[in-house]
């Protein structure tokens, strides 16, 4: 059981958006980071894996157990945080704690009381008077204290200032610490991601893109820069993406195609780079 | 032994902990048989990912810095700061050869050559 | 059937910051009761005026976006629906409980006799309108959420209003069915008894299929 989650060939139509054949795993004690712009499938992926939508096709393992004929089970041990509050919001923290806290057999009050208080957190503070960052953060401790094994987050960090993204990464990279956790974080804030992921799933218009090792991810393209005369026909044959303005140019290119630019400005990219130069207008890279 | 990370550099995150380990074993900071951090450790402390700790420590093995020893983790190497100090002059010798030929090309006799050396090196320990 | 009490303990949790409102609507047909000097008027305000608050999970869980809570949660979906009836039903029964035992006090205080007639007729009707109210509530809420669902809240009242003018029209001990019913109280609750199981039985069937083909 070395991974923890494993997307096989997953489909799921909707009117006017199809989720195509995603397959993608994510083994035991790492960061996957789930990219894309929006609209381009991410949460579709999410509440299929946690069976909140039914799939057309494909396979979803937890664990090594199917999401769905497992359910109770897969739940037991997976933790959640979406990108707002889903607790009551008329509960004080000390309610929802309770409230929470008797569907899961190995619930540790003293840890979660522990989390709050470390994530300055008052228990007797309404939900709906936590600012959103402390919300996450409540979600985040609720999913610590029955020793969630895979944390999965749709989209936590929209709306959040640096200093609460900043904390949320610190507190995913000490949970990861030990190997025996991993974490599968949606996101279209790629900066979140651009150190911390292990790997990268990159879905574009409901079908996969890209999965594996984030920094060979990285490594698979650069960016290059030149003045608009120097864009032969022959080069921009190669180019994946591009920005044209009055002065000069600025494109994605494969790594591979290094060479032929050798005479231009190249750079290394960011993820951002690679999710904006491939998600261009009428320019669908295959 | 100091570890730090730039993200303006364009070094790849993975090279800047190679080259930084390198040079903590070349000045002594790191002693033969001493441990690195644990790759999970350091990984979580810089906010790194662990694939990418994992790619530098894999690489100084390859190369010969450290050794891995499987459950307790990676190990200076006795020749450690040997294998640097070729690789130095490896490079010293390269980057010389190459003053050599743009010598040549400009018309530069050794005595010069020698001389501006000199002064180069004059400049550096003054700072 | 632990995890149905688990789910019962959450909407529990849920209703817990608006239960003086619930309390409020079932300590009013007190004094319906002592206005009307009736037990049964009484007692069929209080078991509708309970019915209604039937959506209050629905409409507080809906604000808080808690279908997630629920997508995430390691409990069946059917157990969750099973959870929130018997949560339902509970309520009910307490408000049954309430006004069975503290109406004829009431009234007796007032001076009125309350016969043994009047309190039997009086659950069986408590219990049949809250049944008739809650069983094509619930599945409502299910299928269309809580605010368009609230058009099922009114079936409580379009049932009350219907049932009073049938009650009206008829008098009521000299009707024959009625009073083989009273002549026979045993059979009476126990019939009404059954259907209402079977009634709730349907319920919970149409409420499980809705919640099951449901996405979130």
């Amino acid at each position: 059981m070395d991974n923890f989650l494993e997307v096989s060939n997953l489909s799921k139509a909707f009117p006017g958006f199809q989720l195509q054949n995603i397959s993608f795993y994510l083994p035991k004690g790492y960061i996957m980071g789930l990219i894309g712009p929006n609209g381009s499938g991410k949460t579709t992926t999410i509440k299929l894996i946690l069976n909140m939508l039914k799939r057309d096709g494909g396979e979803i393992k937890i664990m090594g157990l199917d999401n769905i004929s497992d359910e109770k089970t897969v739940k037991a041990s997976l933790g959640v945080v979406f990108d707002s509050n889903y607790l009551c919001e008329e509960w004080t923290v000390t309610q929802a704690e309770a409230a929470v806290s008797v569907f899961y057999k190995n619930w540790d009050k003293k840890k979660f009381s522990e989390l709050i208080r470390r994530f300055h957190i008052a228990p007797e503070k309404k939900v709906k008077e936590l600012s959103k960052g402390m919300q996450m953060k409540l979600m985040v401790a609720c999913a610590f204290s029955y020793d969630a094994k895979l944390l999965i987050l749709d989209e936590p960090t929209s709306g959040l200032d640096p200093v609460s993204r900043d904390e949320l990464l610190k507190i995913l990279s000490e949970y990861i610490e030990d190997g025996e956790h991993s974490v599968l974080f949606s996101t279209h804030i790629t900066a979140d991601l651009e150190r911390a992921a292990d790997y990268i799933t990159y879905i574009s218009y409901g079908k996969l893109f890209f999965t594996g090792n984030k920094d060979e991810f990285v490594d698979m393209f650069r960016i290059v820069k030149g003045g608009r005369n120097e864009l032969t026909l022959d080069l921009s044959e190669k180019l994946i993406g591009i920005r044209e303005f009055s002065t000069g140019f600025e494109a994605l290119i494969k790594s591979e195609d290094i060479k032929m630019f050798s005479h231009l400005d190249v750079e290394p990219t960011t993820i951002d780079d690679i999710v904006v130069f491939t998600n261009q207008e009428g320019d669908h890279y295959e | 032994m100091k570890l730090i990370i730039s993200n303006v550099s364009g070094i790849p995150i993975y090279e800047q902990i190679k080259q930084q380990v390198k040079s903590a074993i070349l000045s002594g900071e790191l002693q033969e048989e001493e441990a690195l951090p644990s790759l999970r450790t350091l990984a979580k402390d810089l906010k790194i990912s662990v694939l990418t700790v994992t790619r530098a420590y894999t690489e100084l093995e390859q190369e010969g810095f450290v050794k891995n020893v499987q459950g307790r983790g990676c190990f200076v190497m006795g020749r450690g700061s040997e294998l640097i100090r070729e690789q130095l002059i490896c490079k010293v010798e390269s980057n010389l050869s190459e003053a050599i030929n743009a010598a040549q090309i400009a018309d530069l006799s050794l005595q010069e050559l020698h001389h501006l050396l000199d002064i180069l090196w004059e400049e550096k320990k003054n700072g | 059937m632990n995890d149905i009490l688990k789910a019962t303990r959450l909407d529990l949790a849920l209703i817990k910051p608006y239960m003086k409102n619930i309390c409020f609507t079932v300590a009013i047909p007190v004094a319906f009761a002592a206005i009307n000097r009736s037990l049964i008027t009484g007692v069929s305000f209080a078991m509708c005026f309970i019915a209604m608050t039937a959506g209050y999970t629905f409409s507080v869980s809906e604000k808080s976006g808690m279908d997630r809570l629920y997508g995430i949660l390691p409990v069946s979906k059917t157990h969750l629906v099973l959870g929130r009836y018997l949560y339902t039903c509970s309520m009910g029964l307490l408000a049954f409980l309430f006004s069975m035992i503290v109406h004829p006090i009431v009234l007796k205080a007032l001076g009125t006799a309350v016969w043994p007639a009047d309190i039997c007729l009086a659950a069986i009707l408590g219990i049949f309108m809250f049944t008739l109210y809650t069983v094509f509530q619930l599945p409502g809420y299910y299928k269309f959420g809580s605010i368009n669902g609230r058009i099922f809240m009114y079936i409580p009242i379009v049932g009350f209003l219907a049932i009073l003018l049938f009650v009206s029209k008829l008098n009521l001990t000299s009707h024959p069915a009625i009073a083989a019913l009273v002549g026979n109280p045993i059979t009476a609750i126990i019939a009404t008894l059954l259907v209402c199981m079977i009634a709730y039985l349907l319920s919970i069937t149409v409420s499980i299929k809705i919640i099951r083909s449901k996405e979130v």
